[in-house]
């Protein structure tokens, strides 16, 4: 259609903490360090792109998330992001601009949607005409991007996350290609180790395909940048005695370690070697080990797990520097020229 | 048949630039580039109500050889240089990938381009050349200018709208799109089969073409003819 308004891409720090594999603690990790970031002072954007809504109901109660879905199809009342993407997908229009809901100073969520998975069959088909360099498709493909650009730049956002399902459906591929930069959790557990290899195959896969979708892309539109950064990874739920990592989940860090290595990092370097910058040393970035009851009680009171009513207060005090340190992290290694914040 | 011969520099270079083409990627971006013609006119079912057939192929290796033999020796006729390499082949040769359309009338291309224009426009390709007519006949000639496309002589005694558009500025790829009549597509078949790669020597057939030529164009002002009679006859009925 002629006469688009040009879309500019907005300047936050758009991240995804993504493993297909389930239950390595993704969306824990996620919201923690949401609130982490935003602890240290970035405004943060939660983008719920699970079917599941698990950050979502981590953050609201039911009743408020029941609301929310009973009324996402409509047009007007509509406040997922389901209901921001629907025009693209019943062609009537373009993604319609939704409210964060806000949570504290510096925290706002765009709330997931059951059918986000309905989404998932039209996005299969954006896909392929994007292959097809239709400009349906590319509208498509770029439309959860699009909405990101307008919360992000109404709100001053400097951090947007998003949180994934655990698979290797065309909403993570899309979600994949609009990151500038992605985090592995990984589980300590044999099953984890070797889910990295496809990983990094189903990664490298897909900014390959974009690339071929780009180069045929027609001149001036928005579109996915596609260059996904590998930030780093963290090792997740572990068992401490004393002090340290115990003997056994010691060598699964090392196993771990190695894995990422030869199936993300290498990958990455052959592929492009601005997406893999640093060295396999110095690509942990962090460590959450099993905070026990904390975790849970995050869930249900829905805030940080620093700040739940269980535990000990030496447990969540820890809890939180494990926390702040990796955001500390991120915003060192994201800093690429000043947050949208301090301007 | 002409009698220059191509150096064995010429004869080298023209292989390296077939087997540039005829490598996995070249291949792929060709088979894309169709691909996504196809998808583009297929979008349309106003197109669809208005042509008779639609075809589109990708250059055979082979006949990419021959038109860079034609392309080489015409250079060394003029004593131009012969500068296709595999670098910049697909800048040269805009063909690679074709799309024809067929229709019944003349007139129809005055809707039919529209359409295409439409279509390239809303889908963002980058036109490099046309709408341009290839006609050698002054009646159709005329009309072409009258609707507004641009009119080259065509030696060749064939009519037939082109359109050479890529998929951006800088995409490497650009696809021909040409538009003709279903009798000027029958001449035009006649003639490939007989005078390519290289050219009829029989005298015959080469007079014959000619005059076949003159045949297929008035055919096609005949069908013309008979759809201009056909509607204005029911518009006389409906008063």
């Amino acid at each position: 259609m002629a006469g688009h308004k040009p879309v500019k891409r907005h300047s936050s720090k758009r991240i995804v903490i993504y493993n297909h594999k389930g239950g390595v603690g993704k969306t824990t990790l996620t919201i923690n360090l949401a609130f982490a970031l935003a602890s240290v002072g970035k405004n943060v954007l939660l983008v719920d792109s699970d079917p599941q809504c698990n950050i979502t109901s981590y953050l609201i109660d039911d009743l408020t998330l029941d609301d929310l879905l009973d009324h996402s199809d409509d047009e007007e009342q509509g406040e997922t992001v389901w209901s921001s993407v629907k025009p693209l997908v019943d062609a009537t229009g373009e993604v319609k601009t939704i409210e964060p809901i806000k949570q504290g100073q510096r925290l706002f969520l765009l709330p997931g949607d059951i059918k986000l998975s309905e989404f998932e069959v039209d996005l299969t088909k954006f896909w392929t005409e994007s292959l097809e360099r239709r400009m349906r498709g590319f509208r498509g493909a770029c439309g959860l991007s699009i909405l990101v650009n307008q919360v992000a730049s109404a709100h001053n956002i400097d951090y947007v996350f998003y949180d994934c399902g655990p698979n290797i459906g065309p909403l993570n591929k899309v979600i994949l290609l609009d990151c500038d930069y992605f985090i592995v959790p990984a589980a300590c557990d044999l099953f984890s180790i070797r889910a990295l290899k496809t990983l990094g195959h189903t990664l490298s896969g897909w900014i390959r395909s974009w690339d071929t979708i780009v180069s045929q892309a027609p001149d001036g539109i928005y579109l996915l940048p596609g260059r996904p950064k590998f930030l780093g990874y963290i090792p997740q739920r572990f068992r401490v005695y004393g002090e340290e990592p115990s003997s056994t989940y010691r060598s699964y860090f090392s196993k771990i370690e190695k894995s990422v290595n030869s199936e993300i990092l290498s990958l990455f370097k052959k592929e492009d070697a601005s997406l893999a910058t640093r060295a396999i040393k110095d690509l942990r970035i962090g460590e959450v080990k099993d905070f026990g009851p904390l975790a849970s009680a995050g869930q249900s009171e829905g805030r940080p797990m620093w700040e739940v009513s269980k535990g000990s207060p030496s447990q969540r005090e820890e809890a939180k520097r494990a926390f702040i340190n990796i955001a500390k992290t991120i915003v060192k290694l994201t800093d690429e020229g000043g947050s949208a914040s301090d301007s | 048949m002409s009698r220059v011969k191509l150096s064995t520099k010429d004869k080298e270079r023209i292989e390296r630039v077939v087997k540039h083409y005829l490598n996995a990627d070249s291949q792929e971006l060709v088979k894309r580039c169709k691909l996504q013609v196809e998808a583009l006119m297929s979008t349309s079912e106003d197109l669809a109500r208005h042509l008779h057939s639609t075809k589109s192929r990708i250059k055979e290796p082979k006949h990419l050889r021959d038109k860079l033999i034609r392309k080489a020796i015409s250079c060394q006729e003029k004593g131009e240089r012969f500068d296709i390499t595999p670098e910049n082949v697909f800048e040269h040769i805009t063909d690679l990938v074709g799309y024809r359309i067929l229709h019944l009338h003349t007139k129809q291309i005055e809707v039919i381009n529209r359409i295409v224009l439409h279509l390239l426009k809303s889908e963002r390709w980058f036109i490099m050349e046309g709408p341009i007519a290839r006609t050698w006949d002054n009646e159709f000639s005329e009309y072409f200018n009258g609707i507004g496309i641009k009119t080259v002589d065509n030696k060749n005694m064939y009519t037939s709208v082109h359109y050479v558009f890529k998929a951006n500025e800088q995409a490497k790829c650009a696809c021909e799109l040409q538009v003709r009549t279903l009798a000027e597509e029958l001449w035009g078949e006649v003639d490939h089969k007989i005078n390519y790669p290289h050219k009829a020597q029989s005298l015959a057939c080469r007079e014959q073409i000619k005059v076949l030529a003159r045949i297929t164009s008035s055919c096609s002002r005949l069908v013309d003819s008979i759809f201009y009679s056909h509607e204005k006859d029911k518009k006389v009925r409906r008063r």
